[in-house]
């Protein structure tokens, strides 16, 4: 019985620990672009877009780490364009951000069953795990040493956020042009600039969690794989209050939960699917409990979603 | 003059909106010529399928009435500020709501019921719906967010509900499907042959109604002053938390209610295909190309319907995947924006 319960939570902090990259990196985008004044509903677009791109060059070189730099470059393109619409031109974000959604989603698929007629997904070579000789060392060889790199990238990468935030005077740049950039650009901040280049690092970020979808939570391409995860990290940084360490935290209870009921629902061997589907509720609705409580404290940087116009 | 410089704006904002629409639909043609499609096939379809079958009008009034009283709702809300992006798990919650009450007050006799369907599924978006607003006007926390995270589970809220409570009692395997509503649970076509039901009257009576209380009565100066800036409603004495809740429930209650107009009015029963119709989405696209205004709504839902289905014979007659209309929605989109912005641009000069 005791063998049977630390299998249990061996997999359950191994599922936890190997969802999270996807939920970090794209949270560290969306905050760093948040902080600057611009939100970027695309994102679940600019994933799946990458998604693609990750499956068809993965499979047309046999390599993951181009399939990664190859999603990157997809994101930066649709992230640029995103940003020249909505910095620029001064578009409305959140509208122009669901028309991002619309057309990655669309297009996403396009691309996918033109490239694969047969709608079979090729086979994914997966980014190798960081100590892939130590797999078999018990406990921590799971949880840990068999983890694909990404995962300890994205730790690493949260690490690095809150240091450019809080540390550097271009973070604080991005600060400074989301909470006020009339008073920035009267210190020669060039908003435009600051609040551009903050859009695409946020963008690339999708890039990187959309490149990790592939061969982490499904096997193959379908329309709407994603299936709003994006939209969720919208909520987790809402709750973390725009703070790299607490959207850590919230990603990690998130996946926790996630992965107990999944658990719950394997172990029990649920054949009611009934059961399942109102399990697969609860991360959804922990979130959501979760924002009255710590989303009264939310302050969102006060020129989010408002363009700026020098002079 | 004034009239005069008012109208050439009009003039030019058409100009901007049919210049995107082009621009939407010229992305979709090469999209499908890129998935190996054929232009001819693409353009004839996309452009007479809609208009020369029984089955193109009836889709296309079909897409007209959800569009429509989803996107008033969606307008609503807009126009004190709020961002209502969870149209969808109104709708979704209003389609399950037909069947819950079909099902569970299923002893009350048939004129009772019928209205009870049709209202528990406007009370059962409403009830989606007042989480979100609870939890603004008491808590402060953004709306879209929450809407957002709410379409999730819904559609989570959905498959359960159809794998078990609203299951039809038939289906041997566990199949998640409904019973089909009898006929006289359906809302029967106007003239028995031409596939139209008193739905698109009812729902254009809706717009009307609304046009009344909203565009002609203070309440448009107040939502729009909550809209654009809470300061300022604030001074003038507006009740900040009032209009909210109403615009926010109206637009609640009017997604489910094309819940229940899609199941009683089209599709009878209720299966997880309904769940991946993205129609909640496209109604915030409907909303703001028709301007937040409750007319101007209509016209854009009509318009959108006859793309929307377009798009969609052109994807079967060419074999390219039905997404494809996403994807030229999506410009069109950016391109109407656009159109707003440089419209708006030559006013302020």
């Amino acid at each position: 019985m005791t063998i049977a319960l630390s299998n249990v939570a061996i997999a359950v902090i191994s599922t936890t620990l190997q969802l999270s990259p996807f939920y970090l990196f794209a949270g560290m985008g969306e905050i760093v672009s948040e902080k600057s004044g611009v939100a970027n509903l695309g994102l679940e677009g600019i994933m799946l877009m990458s998604l693609v791109t990750t499956f068809i060059v993965d499979y047309a070189t046999g390599n993951p780490w181009i399939a990664l730099f190859a999603a990157i470059g997809t994101a930066g393109v649709i992230g640029a364009v995103f940003a020249f619409f909505a910095i620029q031109v001064r578009l409305d974000q959140i509208a122009l951000g669901l028309a991002i959604y619309l057309f990655g989603l669309g297009f996403s698929l396009i691309v996918f069953s033109t490239a694969y007629p047969s709608g079979l997904t090729p086979n994914y070579v997966s980014l190798p795990p960081i100590f892939s000789g130590w797999g078999n060392v018990p406990v921590i060889g799971t949880i840990l040493l068999k983890q694909n790199v990404l995962v300890y990238i994205s730790i690493v990468v949260v690490v690095m956020t809150a240091l450019f935030l809080d540390r550097t005077s271009l973070g604080l740049r991005v600060r400074a042009v989301g909470e006020n950039p009339k008073a920035a650009d009267n210190m020669g901040v060039s908003v435009i600039k600051v609040r551009f280049l903050a859009t695409l690092f946020g963008a690339l970020m999708f890039g990187v969690a959309g490149s990790y979808f592939a061969g982490n939570f499904v096997p193959g391409f379908q329309t709407d794989i994603i299936t709003g995860r994006g939209f969720i990290v919208l909520a987790m940084i809402y709750f973390a209050n725009w703070k790299p360490y607490r959207a850590l935290f919230a990603a990690l209870s998130f996946n926790l939960v996630y992965a107990l009921q999944n658990e719950y629902i394997s172990i029990s061997g649920s054949s009611v699917a009934s059961v399942s589907t109102l399990f697969n509720m609860l991360p959804y609705v922990f979130l959501l409990a979760l924002i009255p409580v710590f989303g009264r404290k939310a302050r969102m940087p006060k020129f989010l979603l408002k363009p700026y116009r020098k002079g | 003059m004034h009239g005069n410089t008012q109208g050439l704006r009009w003039l030019q904002a058409t100009a901007y909106n049919v210049l995107a629409v082009g621009l939407g639909i010229l992305a979709g043609l090469a999209l499908v010529v890129y998935a190996g499609g054929n232009i001819e096939v693409a353009l004839s379809s996309l452009f007479l399928n809609p208009i020369t079958s029984s089955h193109g009008i009836q889709q296309i009034f079909v897409l007209f009435v959800m569009f429509y009283t989803m996107a008033l709702g969606v307008g609503l809300a807009l126009k004190a500020g709020l961002w209502n992006i969870g149209a969808q798990g109104q709708f979704l919650t209003g389609m399950v709501m037909v069947f819950f009450v079909y099902i569970y007050l299923g002893f009350l006799p048939w004129p009772v019921l019928y209205a009870s369907m049709i209202l528990g599924a406007a009370i059962g978006g409403l009830l989606w719906i007042t989480v979100p607003t609870i939890l603004r006007v008491k808590f402060g926390a953004n709306e879209i967010v929450v809407t957002i995270l709410l379409n999730v589970v819904a559609t989570n809220f959905g498959f359960y509900m159809l794998s078990g409570p609203i299951k039809s009692p038939g289906t041997a395997l566990g199949f998640p499907i409904t019973t089909e509503l009898p006929a006289r649970f359906q809302i029967p076509n106007i003239i028995a042959s031409v596939p139209i039901t008193y739905a698109v009257p009812a729902t254009i009576a809706i717009g009307i109604i609304l046009y009344f209380l909203v565009e002609r009565t203070p309440f448009r100066v107040k939502a729009n002053t909550v809209g654009e800036s809470t300061e300022t409603a604030r001074y003038a004495g507006i009740s900040i938390p009032r209009v909210m809740t109403i615009t926010m429930l109206a637009a609640g209650a009017l997604a489910g209610l094309a819940g229940a107009i899609y199941i009683m009015g089209y599709r009878y029963e209720l299966d997880i295909g309904s769940f991946s119709t993205n129609y909640g989405l496209l109604a915030i696209i409907v909303a703001l190309v028709g301007r937040k205004h409750m007319l101007g709504i209509g016209i854009a839902a009509f318009f959108f319907a006859y793309i929307t289905f377009g798009a969609e014979s052109m994807a079967v007659a060419t074999s390219v995947n039905s997404v494809v209309v996403f994807a030229m929605e999506g410009v069109m989109m950016i391109g109407i924006l656009m159109g707003n912005y440089l419209t708006e641009r030559k006013k302020a000069t």
